[in-house]
Protein backbone atom coordinates (compact mmCIF):
# COMPACT_ATOMS: atom_id res chain seq x y z
CA UNK A 1 0.00 0.00 0.00
CA UNK A 2 1.42 3.37 -0.87
CA UNK A 3 1.44 6.20 1.61
CA UNK A 4 -1.06 8.20 -0.37
CA UNK A 5 -4.56 7.43 0.68
CA UNK A 6 -3.21 5.27 3.45
CA UNK A 7 -5.67 4.90 6.31
CA UNK A 8 -3.84 3.55 9.32
CA UNK A 9 -5.26 1.15 11.84
CA UNK A 10 -4.69 2.55 15.29
CA UNK A 11 -5.35 0.85 18.56
CA UNK A 12 -6.01 2.87 21.71
CA UNK A 13 -5.86 1.31 25.14
CA UNK A 14 -7.97 3.60 27.33
CA UNK A 15 -8.16 3.34 31.08
CA UNK A 16 -11.64 2.94 32.43
CA UNK A 17 -11.56 5.90 34.81
CA UNK A 18 -10.01 8.74 32.84
CA UNK A 19 -9.22 8.19 29.20
CA UNK A 20 -12.29 6.12 28.37
CA UNK A 21 -14.50 8.71 30.06
CA UNK A 22 -12.57 11.37 28.13
CA UNK A 23 -13.31 9.54 24.89
CA UNK A 24 -16.93 9.32 25.94
CA UNK A 25 -17.01 13.06 26.58
CA UNK A 26 -15.46 13.71 23.18
CA UNK A 27 -18.25 11.60 21.73
CA UNK A 28 -21.19 13.20 23.50
CA UNK A 29 -19.72 16.65 22.81
CA UNK A 30 -19.67 15.68 19.10
CA UNK A 31 -16.03 16.52 18.69
CA UNK A 32 -14.46 15.46 15.42
CA UNK A 33 -11.55 13.06 15.38
CA UNK A 34 -10.28 10.56 12.81
CA UNK A 35 -12.14 7.27 12.69
CA UNK A 36 -8.92 5.28 12.48
CA UNK A 37 -8.78 4.38 16.13
CA UNK A 38 -10.19 1.28 17.75
CA UNK A 39 -10.57 1.62 21.49
CA UNK A 40 -9.93 -1.18 23.93
CA UNK A 41 -11.00 -0.35 27.43
CA UNK A 42 -8.77 -1.56 30.23
CA UNK A 43 -9.29 -0.98 33.92
CA UNK A 44 -5.98 0.85 34.26
CA UNK A 45 -3.21 1.86 31.90
CA UNK A 46 -1.01 -0.21 34.21
CA UNK A 47 -2.80 -3.24 32.80
CA UNK A 48 -1.24 -2.65 29.40
CA UNK A 49 1.75 -4.91 29.36
CA UNK A 50 4.24 -4.11 26.60
CA UNK A 51 3.67 -7.57 25.12
CA UNK A 52 0.13 -6.48 24.26
CA UNK A 53 1.47 -3.49 22.36
CA UNK A 54 3.97 -5.63 20.46
CA UNK A 55 1.25 -8.17 19.75
CA UNK A 56 -0.96 -5.45 18.31
CA UNK A 57 1.89 -4.16 16.16
CA UNK A 58 2.83 -7.60 14.90
CA UNK A 59 -0.78 -8.29 13.96
CA UNK A 60 -0.68 -5.30 11.64
CA UNK A 61 -1.77 -2.36 13.77
CA UNK A 62 0.06 0.68 12.50
CA UNK A 63 0.19 2.53 15.82
CA UNK A 64 -0.75 2.01 19.43
CA UNK A 65 -1.93 4.70 21.83
CA UNK A 66 -1.93 4.07 25.54
CA UNK A 67 -4.10 6.58 27.35
CA UNK A 68 -4.37 6.84 31.10
CA UNK A 69 -5.02 9.19 33.98
CA UNK A 70 -2.63 12.02 34.72
CA UNK A 71 0.11 11.15 37.19
CA UNK A 72 -1.37 11.49 40.67
CA UNK A 73 -4.93 10.92 39.48
CA UNK A 74 -4.72 7.17 38.96
CA UNK A 75 -7.74 5.38 40.36
CA UNK A 76 -5.35 2.73 41.64
CA UNK A 77 -2.94 5.36 42.97
CA UNK A 78 0.24 4.14 41.29
CA UNK A 79 -0.93 2.14 38.28
CA UNK A 80 0.15 4.75 35.76
CA UNK A 81 3.56 5.05 37.41
CA UNK A 82 4.15 1.56 36.16
CA UNK A 83 2.91 2.39 32.70
CA UNK A 84 5.21 5.36 32.28
CA UNK A 85 8.26 3.31 33.27
CA UNK A 86 7.50 0.30 31.15
CA UNK A 87 6.55 2.37 28.11
CA UNK A 88 9.96 4.05 28.28
CA UNK A 89 11.64 0.63 28.16
CA UNK A 90 9.27 -0.55 25.43
CA UNK A 91 10.14 2.40 23.21
CA UNK A 92 13.85 1.72 23.56
CA UNK A 93 13.47 -1.96 22.71
CA UNK A 94 11.30 -1.17 19.68
CA UNK A 95 13.99 1.21 18.47
CA UNK A 96 16.69 -1.45 18.77
CA UNK A 97 14.52 -3.94 16.89
CA UNK A 98 14.06 -1.43 14.08
CA UNK A 99 10.49 -0.35 14.73
CA UNK A 100 9.96 3.40 14.96
CA UNK A 101 9.21 4.16 18.65
CA UNK A 102 6.88 6.94 17.48
CA UNK A 103 4.35 4.24 16.59
CA UNK A 104 3.70 3.83 20.29
CA UNK A 105 2.57 6.73 22.39
CA UNK A 106 1.61 7.21 25.99
CA UNK A 107 -0.63 10.16 26.80
CA UNK A 108 -2.60 11.28 29.82
CA UNK A 109 -6.23 12.18 29.20
CA UNK A 110 -8.55 12.94 32.11
CA UNK A 111 -12.29 12.34 32.14
CA UNK A 112 -12.86 16.07 31.63
CA UNK A 113 -10.54 16.36 28.64
CA UNK A 114 -12.73 15.36 25.73
CA UNK A 115 -11.14 18.02 23.54
CA UNK A 116 -7.68 16.79 24.49
CA UNK A 117 -8.68 13.23 23.59
CA UNK A 118 -9.77 14.37 20.14
CA UNK A 119 -6.55 16.35 19.75
CA UNK A 120 -4.30 13.47 20.82
CA UNK A 121 -6.04 11.09 18.44
CA UNK A 122 -5.86 13.54 15.53
CA UNK A 123 -2.18 14.28 16.11
CA UNK A 124 -1.28 10.64 16.48
CA UNK A 125 -3.24 9.62 13.40
CA UNK A 126 -1.53 12.21 11.21
CA UNK A 127 1.83 11.11 12.63
CA UNK A 128 1.13 7.48 11.75
CA UNK A 129 -0.07 8.52 8.28
CA UNK A 130 3.32 10.14 7.80
CA UNK A 131 5.14 7.02 8.96
CA UNK A 132 3.16 4.77 6.64
CA UNK A 133 2.08 1.16 7.13
CA UNK A 134 3.81 -0.84 9.82
CA UNK A 135 6.80 -2.61 8.28
CA UNK A 136 6.57 -5.55 10.65
CA UNK A 137 5.38 -7.88 7.92
CA UNK A 138 8.92 -7.96 6.64
CA UNK A 139 9.92 -9.37 9.99
CA UNK A 140 7.82 -12.42 9.20
CA UNK A 141 10.01 -14.93 7.43
CA UNK B 1 50.85 -19.41 44.19
CA UNK B 2 48.12 -19.58 41.64
CA UNK B 3 44.66 -18.20 42.04
CA UNK B 4 42.98 -21.52 42.61
CA UNK B 5 45.44 -22.42 45.39
CA UNK B 6 44.52 -19.20 47.16
CA UNK B 7 40.84 -20.02 46.83
CA UNK B 8 41.37 -23.52 48.17
CA UNK B 9 43.41 -22.24 51.11
CA UNK B 10 40.87 -19.63 52.06
CA UNK B 11 38.05 -22.15 51.76
CA UNK B 12 40.01 -24.48 54.02
CA UNK B 13 40.45 -21.69 56.55
CA UNK B 14 36.75 -20.89 56.54
CA UNK B 15 35.81 -24.53 57.01
CA UNK B 16 38.39 -25.13 59.73
CA UNK B 17 37.37 -22.09 61.73
CA UNK B 18 33.69 -23.12 61.41
CA UNK B 19 32.98 -19.74 59.87
CA UNK B 20 30.90 -21.60 57.33
CA UNK B 21 29.39 -25.06 57.48
CA UNK B 22 30.13 -25.83 53.87
CA UNK B 23 31.75 -24.38 50.80
CA UNK B 24 29.85 -24.39 47.54
CA UNK B 25 31.87 -24.47 44.40
CA UNK B 26 32.88 -26.50 41.40
CA UNK B 27 34.50 -29.87 41.82
CA UNK B 28 36.64 -31.55 39.26
CA UNK B 29 36.50 -35.30 39.29
CA UNK B 30 37.61 -37.75 36.60
CA UNK B 31 37.92 -34.88 34.18
CA UNK B 32 34.35 -33.70 34.72
CA UNK B 33 33.31 -30.54 36.49
CA UNK B 34 30.12 -30.19 38.49
CA UNK B 35 28.74 -28.07 41.33
CA UNK B 36 29.59 -29.59 44.65
CA UNK B 37 29.11 -28.87 48.33
CA UNK B 38 32.41 -29.24 50.12
CA UNK B 39 32.07 -30.17 53.78
CA UNK B 40 35.26 -32.20 54.08
CA UNK B 41 38.48 -30.21 54.10
CA UNK B 42 40.30 -33.06 52.37
CA UNK B 43 38.19 -32.72 49.26
CA UNK B 44 39.04 -29.08 48.74
CA UNK B 45 41.95 -29.94 46.48
CA UNK B 46 39.34 -30.78 43.82
CA UNK B 47 37.83 -27.26 44.03
CA UNK B 48 38.22 -25.47 40.71
CA UNK B 49 37.04 -22.36 38.92
CA UNK B 50 35.88 -22.98 35.39
CA UNK B 51 34.72 -20.59 32.76
CA UNK B 52 32.46 -23.24 31.31
CA UNK B 53 30.36 -23.41 34.43
CA UNK B 54 29.41 -19.87 35.16
CA UNK B 55 26.41 -19.13 37.34
CA UNK B 56 25.69 -22.77 37.93
CA UNK B 57 24.52 -21.90 41.44
CA UNK B 58 21.73 -19.76 40.22
CA UNK B 59 20.36 -21.01 36.92
CA UNK B 60 17.23 -22.77 38.04
CA UNK B 61 13.55 -21.87 38.05
CA UNK B 62 11.87 -20.31 41.06
CA UNK B 63 12.92 -21.59 44.44
CA UNK B 64 14.82 -24.40 42.83
CA UNK B 65 18.27 -22.99 42.38
CA UNK B 66 20.80 -25.20 44.06
CA UNK B 67 21.60 -22.74 46.81
CA UNK B 68 18.04 -22.19 47.94
CA UNK B 69 17.30 -25.92 47.84
CA UNK B 70 20.32 -26.50 50.00
CA UNK B 71 19.29 -23.84 52.47
CA UNK B 72 15.79 -25.30 52.59
CA UNK B 73 17.09 -28.64 53.80
CA UNK B 74 19.59 -27.06 56.20
CA UNK B 75 17.85 -23.83 57.18
CA UNK B 76 20.44 -22.78 59.75
CA UNK B 77 23.54 -23.59 57.77
CA UNK B 78 25.88 -20.91 56.55
CA UNK B 79 27.39 -21.64 53.20
CA UNK B 80 30.48 -20.10 51.67
CA UNK B 81 30.09 -19.64 47.94
CA UNK B 82 32.91 -19.15 45.47
CA UNK B 83 31.66 -16.44 43.12
CA UNK B 84 32.89 -14.27 40.30
CA UNK B 85 31.52 -10.84 39.46
CA UNK B 86 28.56 -12.03 37.43
CA UNK B 87 27.65 -14.68 39.97
CA UNK B 88 27.64 -12.19 42.80
CA UNK B 89 25.39 -9.84 40.85
CA UNK B 90 23.07 -12.77 40.17
CA UNK B 91 22.94 -13.65 43.86
CA UNK B 92 22.11 -10.05 44.78
CA UNK B 93 19.30 -9.87 42.23
CA UNK B 94 17.97 -13.23 43.37
CA UNK B 95 18.07 -12.08 47.00
CA UNK B 96 16.01 -9.02 46.04
CA UNK B 97 13.36 -11.35 44.73
CA UNK B 98 13.42 -13.61 47.77
CA UNK B 99 15.08 -16.51 45.98
CA UNK B 100 18.14 -16.80 48.20
CA UNK B 101 18.95 -15.49 51.66
CA UNK B 102 22.19 -13.55 51.66
CA UNK B 103 22.41 -13.79 55.46
CA UNK B 104 23.08 -17.50 55.07
CA UNK B 105 25.72 -16.99 52.43
CA UNK B 106 29.31 -15.91 52.83
CA UNK B 107 30.68 -14.71 49.56
CA UNK B 108 34.15 -15.74 48.50
CA UNK B 109 34.59 -13.24 45.71
CA UNK B 110 37.18 -14.00 43.08
CA UNK B 111 38.31 -11.59 40.38
CA UNK B 112 38.43 -12.75 36.78
CA UNK B 113 41.51 -12.41 34.62
CA UNK B 114 41.74 -9.99 31.72
CA UNK B 115 41.42 -12.87 29.23
CA UNK B 116 38.29 -14.17 30.93
CA UNK B 117 36.76 -10.70 30.90
CA UNK B 118 37.46 -10.35 27.21
CA UNK B 119 36.08 -13.77 26.44
CA UNK B 120 32.81 -12.87 28.22
CA UNK B 121 32.80 -9.23 27.00
CA UNK B 122 32.30 -8.50 30.68
CA UNK B 123 32.13 -4.89 31.81
CA UNK B 124 32.68 -5.61 35.48
CA UNK B 125 34.73 -8.79 35.90
CA UNK B 126 35.07 -8.59 39.67
CA UNK B 127 32.61 -8.96 42.56
CA UNK B 128 31.85 -6.08 44.91
CA UNK B 129 32.85 -8.36 47.74
CA UNK B 130 36.31 -9.06 46.38
CA UNK B 131 38.28 -11.41 48.59
CA UNK B 132 40.91 -12.82 46.27
CA UNK B 133 42.64 -11.60 43.15
CA UNK B 134 43.32 -8.29 41.49
CA UNK B 135 40.61 -6.14 39.95
CA UNK B 136 41.04 -5.83 36.22
CA UNK B 137 39.18 -3.30 34.14
CA UNK B 138 36.26 -4.69 32.21
CA UNK B 139 35.76 -4.44 28.50
CA UNK B 140 34.47 -1.04 27.49
CA UNK B 141 32.49 -0.64 24.32
CA UNK B 142 31.06 -3.57 22.48
CA UNK B 143 31.43 -4.24 18.75
CA UNK B 144 27.96 -5.73 18.36
CA UNK B 145 26.36 -2.83 20.20
CA UNK B 146 28.15 -0.25 18.08
CA UNK B 147 27.30 -2.15 14.91
CA UNK B 148 23.63 -2.21 15.82
CA UNK B 149 23.55 1.47 16.75
CA UNK B 150 25.10 2.47 13.45
CA UNK B 151 22.29 0.78 11.54
CA UNK B 152 19.17 2.60 10.36
CA UNK B 153 15.73 1.32 11.42
CA UNK B 154 15.13 -0.73 8.22
CA UNK B 155 18.62 -2.21 8.50
CA UNK B 156 17.95 -3.18 12.10
CA UNK B 157 14.72 -4.86 11.06
CA UNK B 158 16.53 -6.82 8.37
CA UNK B 159 19.26 -7.76 10.83
CA UNK B 160 16.88 -9.06 13.47
CA UNK B 161 14.74 -10.78 10.90
CA UNK B 162 17.79 -12.71 9.82
CA UNK B 163 18.82 -13.48 13.40
CA UNK B 164 15.40 -14.39 14.80
CA UNK B 165 14.56 -16.54 11.78
CA UNK B 166 17.24 -18.92 12.97
CA UNK B 167 15.54 -19.43 16.33
CA UNK B 168 14.53 -23.04 17.00
CA UNK B 169 12.55 -22.14 20.12
CA UNK B 170 14.67 -24.31 22.37
CA UNK B 171 14.13 -21.93 25.30
CA UNK B 172 17.82 -22.27 26.05
CA UNK B 173 18.21 -18.53 26.63
CA UNK B 174 15.44 -18.59 29.19
CA UNK B 175 16.46 -21.81 30.91
CA UNK B 176 20.02 -20.72 31.42
CA UNK B 177 19.19 -17.18 32.56
CA UNK B 178 19.80 -16.71 36.28
CA UNK B 179 17.16 -13.97 36.29
CA UNK B 180 14.38 -15.97 34.60
CA UNK B 181 12.80 -17.23 37.79
CA UNK B 182 9.07 -17.32 36.98
CA UNK B 183 7.36 -20.66 37.14
CA UNK B 184 4.77 -19.65 34.57
CA UNK B 185 6.56 -18.16 31.62
CA UNK B 186 4.99 -15.74 29.21
CA UNK B 187 7.12 -17.18 26.46
CA UNK B 188 5.01 -20.33 26.73
CA UNK B 189 1.63 -18.61 26.73
CA UNK B 190 -0.51 -19.28 23.71
CA UNK B 191 -1.52 -15.61 23.64
CA UNK B 192 2.01 -14.56 22.78
CA UNK B 193 3.70 -17.64 21.37
CA UNK B 194 1.75 -19.80 19.00
CA UNK B 195 2.56 -23.48 19.30
CA UNK B 196 3.43 -25.50 16.24
CA UNK B 197 5.34 -22.78 14.43
CA UNK B 198 9.00 -22.17 13.80
CA UNK B 199 10.55 -19.73 14.10
CA UNK B 200 8.49 -18.30 16.96
CA UNK B 201 6.90 -14.87 16.54
CA UNK B 202 9.26 -12.19 15.32
CA UNK B 203 9.92 -10.09 17.35
CA UNK B 204 7.40 -11.14 19.99
CA UNK B 205 9.15 -14.24 21.32
CA UNK B 206 12.45 -12.53 22.03
CA UNK B 207 10.82 -9.26 22.96
CA UNK B 208 9.26 -10.93 25.99
CA UNK B 209 12.67 -11.73 27.41
CA UNK B 210 14.16 -8.38 26.42
CA UNK B 211 11.44 -6.60 28.33
CA UNK B 212 11.21 -8.88 31.34
CA UNK B 213 14.93 -8.98 31.98
CA UNK B 214 15.53 -5.34 31.01
CA UNK B 215 15.89 -4.01 34.56
CA UNK B 216 17.51 -7.07 36.07
CA UNK B 217 20.01 -8.23 33.45
CA UNK B 218 23.42 -8.65 35.02
CA UNK B 219 25.16 -8.94 31.68
CA UNK B 220 26.53 -12.44 32.16
CA UNK B 221 25.83 -13.32 28.54
CA UNK B 222 24.78 -16.86 29.34
CA UNK B 223 21.77 -16.55 27.01
CA UNK B 224 23.98 -15.77 24.07
CA UNK B 225 26.41 -18.56 24.91
CA UNK B 226 23.58 -21.04 25.34
CA UNK B 227 21.97 -20.14 22.01
CA UNK B 228 22.59 -22.99 19.56
CA UNK B 229 22.08 -20.70 16.57
CA UNK B 230 24.13 -17.76 17.88
CA UNK B 231 21.51 -15.03 18.11
CA UNK B 232 23.34 -11.98 19.56
CA UNK B 233 20.95 -11.48 22.46
CA UNK B 234 23.51 -9.78 24.70
CA UNK B 235 23.61 -6.84 22.27
CA UNK B 236 20.15 -5.67 23.27
CA UNK B 237 20.64 -6.52 26.92
CA UNK B 238 23.77 -4.40 27.05
CA UNK B 239 21.89 -1.49 25.51
CA UNK B 240 19.05 -1.96 27.96
CA UNK B 241 21.40 -2.04 30.94
CA UNK B 242 22.61 1.36 29.85
CA UNK B 243 19.05 2.61 29.26
CA UNK B 244 17.89 1.48 32.68
CA UNK B 245 20.83 3.36 34.19
CA UNK B 246 19.99 6.49 32.18
CA UNK B 247 16.25 6.35 32.81
CA UNK B 248 16.03 5.17 36.39
CA UNK B 249 19.59 5.48 37.69
CA UNK B 250 19.58 1.80 38.51
CA UNK B 251 22.17 -0.90 38.03
CA UNK B 252 21.27 -4.53 38.51
CA UNK B 253 23.26 -6.57 40.98
CA UNK B 254 24.95 -3.66 42.74
CA UNK B 255 22.91 -2.87 45.82
CA UNK B 256 20.65 -5.38 47.49
CA UNK B 257 18.66 -2.56 49.12
CA UNK B 258 17.79 -0.77 45.89
CA UNK B 259 14.40 -1.79 44.54
CA UNK B 260 14.09 -2.68 40.89
CA UNK B 261 12.73 0.35 39.02
CA UNK B 262 9.80 -1.36 37.29
CA UNK B 263 8.40 -2.23 40.72
CA UNK B 264 8.62 1.22 42.24
CA UNK B 265 6.56 4.36 41.73
CA UNK B 266 8.06 7.42 40.09
CA UNK B 267 9.36 8.66 43.45
CA UNK B 268 10.81 5.23 44.06
CA UNK B 269 8.37 4.04 46.70
CA UNK B 270 8.23 0.27 46.47
CA UNK B 271 5.06 -1.30 45.12
CA UNK B 272 6.25 -4.69 46.19
CA UNK B 273 3.44 -5.31 48.67
CA UNK B 274 0.87 -5.07 45.92
CA UNK B 275 2.92 -7.51 43.90
CA UNK B 276 3.11 -9.96 46.77
CA UNK B 277 -0.67 -9.82 47.23
CA UNK B 278 -1.23 -10.86 43.67
CA UNK B 279 1.58 -13.31 43.29
CA UNK B 280 1.65 -15.37 46.45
Amino acid sequence: MDKKGFEPKILAFCCNWCAYAGADLAGVSRMQYPPNIRIIRVMCSGRVEPELVVKALSLGTDGVLVLGCHIGDCHYISGNHRTVKRMAILERILGYLGIDPARVKLEWVSAAEGARFAQVVSDFTSKIKELGPIPLQELRP
Amino acid sequence: MSMIDNVQNLAREWLDSKEVDAIFGLKEQDGYIAPYLFTDVGELSCLVISNQYRLCYTCRPAKENILSLMLQTEPNAKIGVVVRGCEERALIELAKRGQVDLKRIKILGVACSKEDAEECRCEKPYPGNLVLGEKVEGVSGDENVNALLSKSLPERRAFWKHEFSKCIKCYGCRNVCPMCICKDCKMEQELYTETGWLPPGIPMFHFIRFYHISDRCIGCGECEKACPVDIPLLTIFKLLQKDVKDLFDYEAGMDVEQEEPLLTTLDETPMREEVMDVGV
